[in-house]
Formats: structure tokens, C-alpha cells, sequence
């Protein structure tokens, strides 16, 4: 079944269910070709099943996709002789050396042998590991065996990239270099899949998908994300008992949302007319000392937050209705 | 101090019995030993596979015959006809022993000549065959016997007749030689073994796994507290087992237990010295619960094959004799069978319980200064 | 079946094994020392029984009784006593192994032709020494008896005769019934059995604990090539142990091996295949090497070294455990090799357990092929 030719990935209803825990609930999306897409949520939202429901080493309990044109349920073996895929925890062997290990996948991914030796020093260059040839891939600091990782993964220059959290406990200079180098690879049109539950990387991803708990709760480019999802203005505000005034105030009708950041509240209010000084008395109105009432450019982080935690307040809402 | 001990001991037991690979260990082996050593390993020779190529065909040739299937240790599961069909018989394992009467057996019996039969036994299995000889000895030399005494009245006059030296043999202990009696009382030590080290070793080594340790050593515990609150959950464990084990052999394996049982009981402590400590030994040398688990298995196996609980200590030669005398294996388990079958006491034993203790000590010295090291 | 995708998975798969000490350790170490010890350390055989004599006859024939065990080399005399409490204790501590005692009228009683009973008192608590020490004393016995007898016939009639029966025992296979030599070859299948198993129940489990086994199967690699190149560094272990404990046998211990070498190392292979891949299914259900360690132990080394035949025989187990030796497939190669060592005899004879040892591998092969998928859960 070919799917339309614009499009690497389409999924369609995808659950997958372990036991009475259903970790993804139904989610749909496509992935255009050349776009760098970003799957985000918290942990335990479901972003690596997915992923390897796409890689085809897990099937779906129900729902339908395709990646690169071949059927997720049916025609695994084909996707996986197309795609690169990056698993969550490092899986390159550590006894071997990085040479021994470039070897092993390049004899894996039958590069031809005129290839193989051009592919391996291209490898070893993009993610500077000249001096490590010949050591255990175990010794490596984390930065370099998330490259060396990466760099095994597209040894065969397959068209489409999956990568899951693939710089996660990597410190923020290093992470930066990768992203470099995902950008690289997607000037030369390879489509990239990422998860990740860093939201500064988010924006760098063409489009994203949010992810909780199994459902895809919010999609498109972080522009379209950050105006349809904000109207209105975000203010930061710092006061005593936060949390009560959160509960408190979330009724009121000039603020659209309000939600707890750290020690502090973001007020998204949507009357253009909104001061300072309107919010300040309103907290002040019922009881709550303001320290600090500032302005600020709405981030993707504010914008997930928010729709997580109204999401949590649905979903609680609803138990108390049952109850 | 007993406050921190009481509660590392009640974690420490709860986590044995919510680990299911513990568990299995604990309770599955005693099994697995006793149904082992009990039923499976036997070195009792009897319905010995025979087949009979009688080429005589006379009333002494059946006789002889029916003396062997009569005494109770041969099958007589085939009659051949030939040569070729006897040696097939052997080469493919059907039978271990074949009666080869020739022609003329009986005339020559008569005679006083010597009349020609041969017992053919498969030497592959020579400690069986050895055994099988002797019976088929006895059974022929008595044979023998009768005829002499016949004979002799024949010749020296009916009322007469000759002398002969009998053996009156008495097997002490196990009258009736059954080799199960010898083997499950040295089971205790084994599984003793088995269980105590195993279980220590992968204890402590998966406190180092998890990281829990590091957590347990920032706490105002003493390194002494540690390795006690880790070594007397199995150091109960294992009496519990020599308990068990003993009630078992006793009234499902009927193995009569002669001797004083609190006397095992303190043997037993005197064993774990050195069981225990060598499963802690282990646990410093190992960083997964898979290694400890292997490096336990590579030290049970030798010192199990050289305790005396299989083959006698005395065969070896005197290297290895020499070696035996640091098993503690070896001490527990002339203990064990001393106290069930002989009924000896420590009048007796006190060079074994004297090994153990020094053994023990020396053990458990070396090891507790080793893993304060570790520890820090 | 890819040469390309094989020939890279095999050669990760050796350097992997050359790297880890533990397989070698395992892979030949302990079959050499193994080798050693039963050869020369551990057996059953009974040479030298130290016995106590009390001699209350003390006269020229019960010191002519005597001596005929003195003379045999299955007896040691120990030493002499007057009394039952020394023979007691002498057992009770485990000095010596049995007592003989021979009544006050011992001569006379020959003279009088009147039946004279020797007292024999072993320590039965090892069954199997006992037998076999208390088999010899009769046999010693008997033959000092019979000679009473012929003499007291020369004396009455001046007749000379023979031994009536003259039983000439044979023993096949193993004529100086050498417990090494019937051993060996079983215990060089039962090694087999431990190693392949052992050393393969962890290969797979490893990779999905660690991780890389998601990643391989996120690859083109087939199942079967990967199973191919796992098991084929582990085959060539195996192969090579065999090697070396037919050549020690030959030239350290020894072993005279009758049959064909070719038929050995045939079923060899056969017989390694089918336990490498079930160490393989081991791994491939249990996916945790501390689980597939313990039930590879359980499944493969408890029966092989007790239900194979190799040193118990499994004749004289019960019925019921006889029919679960039918399930242990060490217990047939056991049968080959020693047929093909002490029997020197080839696949005519043993046609059935060759071809139930090749079943064996088929299904286990087979079932490995088969169980082995490549995706999570």
C-alpha cells in the first residue's frame, strides 16, 4: 500500500495496548518527507512505543501505518532496510572497538566494499573520533558514543531517521553539536523522526507532535503551535501560595489560563485592555500578595504545560463525575 | 546495635522471599538433591541384563542357569544361538552379561575334568562389572562347592564329610549395602553448600548492583553490622535445610539416624562458618548477581567432587588427599555419616568438628577483613 | 541467507567471545581440569581395603588363611588385635574398612572336618566399596575353601583332582576394567553438554539486557543468519574441546579409542548443534542472563552428569527415571561414545541412538529457527 508521495511516515488509530496498560490510545499524523518532526511529551507518554511501532520491531494491537511506503503491520522487514533508527538507550556494543563496530553494522547494512571504507572515515570525521578508532567503544564520553551512535545508523544513507531521545543525559554543548548534525542530514533531504522531552530542542523540528499519555494532544510547526494555542497575553506572576490562587482564580473570566511554573504562575489573559496592575488587584481582590507581575513572550514549554495540565484537570474533573 | 541488626535481618529475609530466582533456589533445589540422590544415583547392581548361549543343553548347564536368574541379581532376558547373535547382543548394550556353556559342559563335569563355561561381562562400565563378577563368584563358587562335597562323599565314603571356610559376612551400618544410605546423608552437606553460598554471594552482589549498597553505607550501620545482617538469614536458612533434609532422609528414605542430632546441629553451625564466608569471599570478587551466581557454581563443583561425597577420598591420589584437608566439605560430611549410620559420637568426630572450627575461623577472618576493604 | 550479513555477525560473535575471559575459562579450562581430576583422582575402583585381623586360632592354617590376603593386592592388612572394641573404633573412625576374625578352632575344626565360619565385618556405610571389598574376601574365601576340600581328597583316596567348575571370567571392552577407561568418553559428552549449554544460554539474553538487541533487530539482519552467527564461534569452542579430550585421552590417560575417530567427531557436531541451540532457546525465552544461567544449569548440567549413564549406571536406576534418562540427550551420545571408544563398533550397532541424537539437534535447531523473532515482546 503506497501512500501519498509527499509523505515518509503516515499513521493512522495507532494503539498499542501491554496488558491492561494501553501506552499509545489511537494517535494519527503524517511525517512529510525532508521534515525534521519532533514527537514530544513527558516519560511514559508513549513517544518510544511509537517509535518502534514505526521501526517495525513492534506491532500495533490496532490501527494502520506506513513508513517509506511499506505497511507497519505487514512488511517490517522491508522498513527496516530503508530507515536508520537510534534507540533510547545506547545499544552499540561496548567490548567492541569503534572501528569494530562501524564494521560490524556496515557488513550488516551490506554496504558495498567499494563504499565501505569512504562511509567509515566519514563516520569517524562527523562525529571527531579520529583519536578513538581503536578503543572500546565503553570508554567513550557520552556526547561522542551518541554520535558514534548516530553515525551507525546512517552508515547506509537510508532516507528516513529514527531517533529516540537521542541526547538525553547529554550535556547542552554536545546536544547542540547533534543538532548540528541532524540539520546536516536534513539539508540532504533525510527525513528525521525525533522524540525528545527536551522542549528547547523542540524548536528546533520543522513540526511536532505532543504526546500524553498515549494521545496526541496537540500538532503542527512551534509557530502555529505558539499562536493558535495562545490568544491573548502571558504574564508572570510571583505571589504567595501559588497553588492555591491557581485553583482559586481559574474561573475568572479575563484570565483564559493559568498555570503553575516553578515557584511562579503563568496568566495567559486575552483582553488586550490587561494591565499589570488589573492582574496585581485581582489577586490582591482575593487575598493573595503579589511580589512581582511581569509580561512575557509565551515559549512552547508554556504552551505544553498549559494543555498537560488542563488535561490533567479534565481528566480529574471526569473521575469526579463518575464518582 | 540489635535494633539496626533486627531490621536489616527482617529486609533482608523479606527480599529473599519476594525474589523469585531466590526462592527457586531455596526451595527448588533441596528438591531437585534429594529426588536426585535419593532415586537417580545408585551404584546397587542388580537386574543385570543376561543372555545365555547354551551349547550343551544338560541338566547341569540349566541348573547352573537357573541358579543365576534364582539369585535375584541376573535377567535372564535373552537365549542366543550362536556366537555372532551373543556378540551383537553385547556390542549393541542389550545385555552386560552373557553365560556361554560349550559343548560337553556336563560330560567333562562329570569326568572331574574341567568343564568350560564362561561368564562374559561389558567391562565398560567397570565398576559395575567388577561387582557383577563377584557376584556371578559367588553364585558359581557355590556351585562348585556342593560338587566338591559330592564328589568327596562319592570317594571317601558317604558319612563323611569335608571341611570348608565359609564368610560369614556382616556389613555394619547398612546391612543390606544400599548405596542411597551413603549418598543422602552427604546430600545435607551438599545442598548445605549450594544454598548458602549461592545465596550470600548474590545477596550482597545485588545490593552492589542495584546501588542500594552505597545507600546502606551512609548510614551510621557498622561494616560488622552489614556482614551480619547479610550472612544470618542464610545462616538460618541452612539449618532450616539440614532440618529438613534430616526428617526427610529419615522417614521417606528410611535412613536411620543413629547418633545425636544436636550434635549435627552444632556441626552444622561449625560447616556455615565456611560456607558463609566463602559466599561473601565470592560476592567481593563478583560486580553482577550472574557472576556471583557462576563463580559460586565453578567453586561448588570441584570441592563437591573432591568432599568424599561421591568417590571415596581414599582412591585419590595423595596430592589431592593432601588438598581434601581444606574442604570443609569433606569434615561435614564424615560428620553426617558418622551421626546418621555409625551413631558415633564426638568422642569420635572431634578431629572433624575441631577441622571445621579452625577452618571456619580462618575463613571468616580473611573474608571480613577483605570486605571491610571493599566497603571503604 | 546472506554470506555478507553471516560473515559480519560471526566475526562480532568471536570478538566478542575472545574478549570475554569467562568463556574461555569455561570453554576449556574447566573441561581440562575436569579431564584430570577423573582420571586420576575421582573412581571408584577398590584397591588396597585396609583390614584389622584378630587371629584367635594363631595357628598354621589360619596364618596360611591369612596370608592368602596378604597376598592379594585388593587387601592391606592394617594391623592385629585381641579384641572386638579395637575393630570398633578402627571402623568407627574410619581407620580401616573391615575386620577378620577367625574363631579359636579354626584349625581344629578343618581337622575335623567340621564347617568353619570366618567372621567378616565391613563398614557398610559406603555401599559400593563395601560390595565390591566384601566380594573379593569371599572370593578369596572360597578358593582357600575348595582347596581344604581337594587337599583332604588327596589324603583320603591319593586322587588328584581339579577344580570342578573352573569359571573363566571375560570381561569385553575394558579388560583391566580401568574405571578411567569407560569414563572418559562419557564424560567428554557430558562436558560437551555443559559447555554448549552454558556458554550459549547467555549469548542472547546479554544483547537484550544491554540494549543491542533492539538495535540488531531494527536492522535487515535475519533471524537465522543471526542465529547462524552466534552459534558458530561457540561450535568451533565445542569442536575443540572435543579435540583436545580425545587427544589427552589418547596420549595422556591412555584411552584406547576402538572405533572410528570419524563417527566420533561426526557425532559430536550433531550432538553440539542441538545443545548450543537449546542454550540458544534458553537465552531467546528468558531474555535475562541470571534466569537463563540458572535454567540452563538446571536443564543441562544436573542431568547430564547424573542421568547421562556416564557414571551412574542407569540400569540400576528406577524405572520411572529410566524412561526420563530417554529425555536427556547426553544420555545418548554417552552410549555413542563409548561404544565407539571401548566397543569399537560404528553406526550398524548403533543406528538407533545416532539417529534419536540427530532428532535431537533437528528440533532443537529447529525450534531455535522458529522462536527466535525479531521484535520486542
Amino acid at each position: 500500500m503506497r501512500d501519498d508521495r509527499e509523505n515518509a511516515v503516515v499513521v493512522r488509530e495507532l494503539v498499542k495496548r501491554f496488558g491492561d496498560f494501553t501506552a499509545v490510545d489511537g494517535i494519527s499524523f503524517e511525517v512529510k518527507k525532508g521534515e525534521v518532526f519532533g514527537f514530544l511529551g513527558p516519560n511514559g507518554s508513549g513517544k518510544s512505543t511509537t517509535i518502534r511501532m514505526l521501526c517495525g520491531i513492534l506491532l500495533p494491537s490496532k490501527g494502520t501505518g506506513t513508513v517509506a511506503g511499506y505497511d507497519i503491520l505487514t512488511q517490517t522487514e522491508a522498513i527496516k532496510s530503508h530507515i536508520g533508527y537510534m534507540s533510547q538507550k545506547f545499544s552499540l556494543y561496548q567490548n567492541l572497538t569503534v572501528e569494530e563496530n562501524i564494521d560490524f553494522f556496515s557488513g550488516i547494512y551490506q554496504i558495498p566494499q567499494e563504499k565501505k571504507k569512504d562511509r567509515k572515515e566519514w563516520v569517524i570525521e562527523m562525529a571527531h573520533l579520529q583519536k578513538y578508532r581503536g578503543s572500546p567503544t565503553g570508554i567513550l564520553p557520552g556526547g561522542l558514543r551518541q554520535r558514534l551512535a548516530l553515525g551507525c545508523a546512517v552508515l547506509h544513507e537510508p532516507r528516513l531517521l529514527f531517533l529516540d531521545e537521542p541526547t538525553s543525559g547529554v550535556d547542552p554543548i554536545n546536544r547542540r553539536r547533534f543538532w548540528d548534525l541532524i540539520y546536516e542530514l536534513s539539508e540532504q533531504g533525510v527525513t528525521v523522526f525525533v522524540t525528545t522531552h527536551y522542549l528547547d530542542e523542540a524548536e528546533n523540528c520543522n513540526r511536532l507532535g505532543l504526546l500524553y499519555r498515549g494521545e496526541l494532544i496537540a500538532s503542527g510547526t512551534p509557530e502555529q503551535l505558539k499562536s493558535e494555542l495562545t490568544q491573548g497575553t502571558v504574564w508572570e506572576v510571583f505571589c504567595d501560595r501559588p497553588q492555591d490562587a491557581m485553583l482559586e482564580l481559574e474561573d475568572q473570566p479575563e484570565i483564559h489560563d493559568i498555570s503553575l511554573f516553578g515557584s511562579s504562575l503563568h496568566i495567559v489573559t486575552g483582553d488586550a485592555s490587561t494591565t499589570e496592575q488589573r492582574i496585581s488587584d485581582l489577586l490582591n481582590r482575593n487575598g493573595y500578595r503579589v511580589d512581582r507581575v511581569e509580561r512575557i513572550s509565551p515559549s512552547l514549554e508554556d504552551i505544553f504545560v498549559g494543555l498537560i495540565q488542563s488535561k490533567e484537570r479534565s481528566l480529574q474533573a471526569q473521575e469526579e463525575v463518575k464518582r | 546495635m540489635l535494633e539496626r541488626l533486627k531490621h536489616l535481618l527482617i529486609k533482608e529475609f523479606i527480599q529473599i522471599f519476594r525474589d523469585p530466582r531466590m526462592k527457586s533456589v531455596v526451595f527448588i533445589t533441596p528438591v531437585i538433591q534429594m529426588i536426585v540422590f535419593g532415586y537417580a544415583v545408585n551404584t546397587d547392581v542388580d537386574h543385570v541384563a543376561t543372555a545365555v548361549l547354551d551349547l550343551d543343553n544338560s541338566v547341569s548347564s540349566r541348573e547352573i542357569t537357573a541358579r543365576f536368574e534364582h539369585s535375584g541379581y541376573f535377567d535372564m532376558v535373552a537365549r542366543v544361538e550362536d556366537e555372532p547373535q551373543m556378540r551383537n547382543l553385547m556390542d549393541r548394550g542389550r545385555v552386560q552379561a552373557i553365560l556361554r556353556f560349550s559343548k560337553g559342559f556336563e560330560a567333562n563335569l562329570r569326568a572331574g575334568k574341567k568343564a568350560g563355561l564362561q561368564v562374559i561381562v561389558d567391562g565398560t562400565d567397570s565398576n559395575t562389572a567388577r561387582i557383577v563378577l563377584d557376584y556371578s563368584n559367588q553364585i558359581t563358587g557355590r556351585y562348585s562347592q556342593e560338587l566338591l562335597k559330592k564328589r568327596f562323599a562319592r570317594l571317601a565314603g558317604s558319612r563323611i564329610e569335608p571341611g570348608k571356610v565359609d564368610l560369614e559376612n556382616r556389613a555394619w551400618f547398612n546391612e543390606n549395602l544400599v548405596s542411597r544410605l551413603f549418598y543422602v546423608p552427604g546430600v545435607i552437606s551438599l545442598l548445605v553448600l549450594v544454598v548458602t553460598v549461592m545465596l550470600t554471594s548474590m545477596a550482597v552482589v545485588r545490593e552492589k548492583e542495584i546501588g542500594t549498597m552505597e545507600q546502606i553505607l551512609v548510614t551510621p550501620i557498622r561494616p560488622g553490622e552489614f556482614i551480619l545482617g547479610k550472612t544470618l538469614p542464610f545462616a538460618l536458612l541452612g539449618f532450616v535445610d539440614v532440618i529438613m533434609i534430616s526428617l526427610v532422609a529419615v522417614f521417606w528414605f528410611d535412613v536411620p539416624i543413629r547418633g545425636n542430632p544436636l550434635l549435627m546441629l552444632v556441626s552444622a553451625g561449625l560447616y556455615l562458618m565456611s560456607t558463609l564466608s566463602v559466599g561473601l569471599l565470592i560476592s567481593t570478587v563478583s560486580r553482577t548477581q550472574q557472576q556471583a551466581m557462576m563463580t559460586t557454581f565453578f567453586y561448588i563443583f570441584p570441592v563437591n567432587l573432591l568432599s568424599g561425597f561421591f568417590f571415596p577420598i581414599s582412591n585419590m591420589p595423595e596430592i589431592i588427599q593432601w588438598m581434601t584437608y581444606l574442604n570443609p566439605m569433606r569434615y561435614f560430611i564424615v560428620i553426617s555419616r558418622g551421626i546418621f549410620l555409625k551413631g558415633v559420637g564426638f568422642e569420635i568426630l572431634w578431629p572433624q568438628m575441631l577441622a571445621l572450627l579452625v577452618l571456619g575461623s580462618l575463613t571468616l577472618w580473611f573474608t571480613a577483613r577483605r570486605f571491610k576493604k571493599t566497603l571503604s | 541467507m546472506n554470506f555478507g550479513r553471516i560473515s559480519a555477525m560471526t566475526r562480532k560473535e568471536f570478538i566478542h567471545v575472545i574478549r570475554d575471559p569467562r568463556s574461555i575459562i569455561l570453554g576449556i579450562a574447566i573441561p581440562v581440569i575436569l579431564l584430570l581430576l577423573f582420571a586420576y583422582a575421582l573412581t571408584l575402583d577398590v584397591d588396597h581395603v585396609p583390614v584389622m585381623v584378630w587371629d584367635q586360632s594363631d595357628s598354621t592354617a589360619s596364618r596360611e588363611f591369612i596370608s592368602r590376603f596378604k597376598a592379594s593386592r585388593y587387601f592391606k592388612i592394617k594391623g592385629r588385635t585381641d579384641n572386638y572394641r579395637d575393630v570398633e573404633q578402627a571402623i568407627d573412625r574410619g581407620d580401616i574398612l573391615a575386620g577378620l576374625v577367625l574363631p579359636r578352632d579354626f584349625a581344629q575344626r578343618l581337622e575335623a572336618r567340621r564347617p568353619v565360619q570366618v567372621q567378616w565385618l565391613v563398614d557398610g556405610s559406603d555401599a559400593n566399596t563395601a560390595t565390591i571389598a566384601t566380594g573379593y574376601a569371599t572370593a578369596v574365601t572360597q578358593a582357600y575353601s575348595e582347596e581344604v576340600v581337594l587337599q583332604d581328597i588327596r589324603k583320603l583316596t591319593g586322587k588328584v583332582l581339579e577344580r570342578p567348575l573352573d569359571v573363566r571370567p571375560r570381561v569385553w571392552f575394558n579388560a583391566d576394567m580401568e574405571s578411567k577407561n569407560f569414563i572418559i568418553p562419557g564424560l567428554i559428552a557430558v562436558i560437551m553438554m555443559v559447555i554448549a549449554a552454558l556458554l550459549t544460554s547467555l549469548t542472547v539474553a546479554r544483547e537484550w539486557e544491554r540494549g543491542t538487541m533492539e538495535q540488531l533487530i531494527s536492522t535487515p539482519v535475519k533471524g537465522h543468519e543471526l542465529i547462524i552467527g552466534k552459534l558458530t564461534p561457540y561450535f568451533i569452542i565445542g569442536m575443540f574441546d572435543v579435540l583436545l579430550a580425545v587427544l589427552m585421552g589418547k596420549f595422556q590417560f591412555g584411552v584406547p579409542l576402538r572405533g572410528s575417530v570419524v563417527l566420533l567427531f561426526g557425532m559430536a557436531a550433531v550432538f553440539l548443534l542441538g545443545a548450543l541451540s537449546l542454550g540458544l532457546l534458553i537465552s531467546i525465552f528468558t531474555k535475562n542472563q541470571l534466569l537463563a544461567n540458572q535454567l540452563a544449569l538446571l536443564t543441562t548440567f544436573i542431568p547430564a552428569f547424573v542421568l547421562s549413564g556416564f557414571a551412574f549406571p542407569i540400569n540400576s536406576m528406577p524405572k520411572v527415571v529410566q524412561w526420563v534418562t530417554f529425555l536427556v540427550p547426553a544420555r545418548f551420545l554417552v552410549h555413542l561414545f563409548k561404544g565407539i571408544y571401548l566397543k569399537g563398533v560404528g553406526l550398524e550397532t548403533l543406528y538407533l541412538e545416532a539417529g534419536l541424537l540427530a532428532l535431537f539437534a533437528v528440533a532443537m535447531v529447529g525450534l531455535t529457527l522458529v522462536k527466535f523473532k525479531k521484535k520486542l515482546e
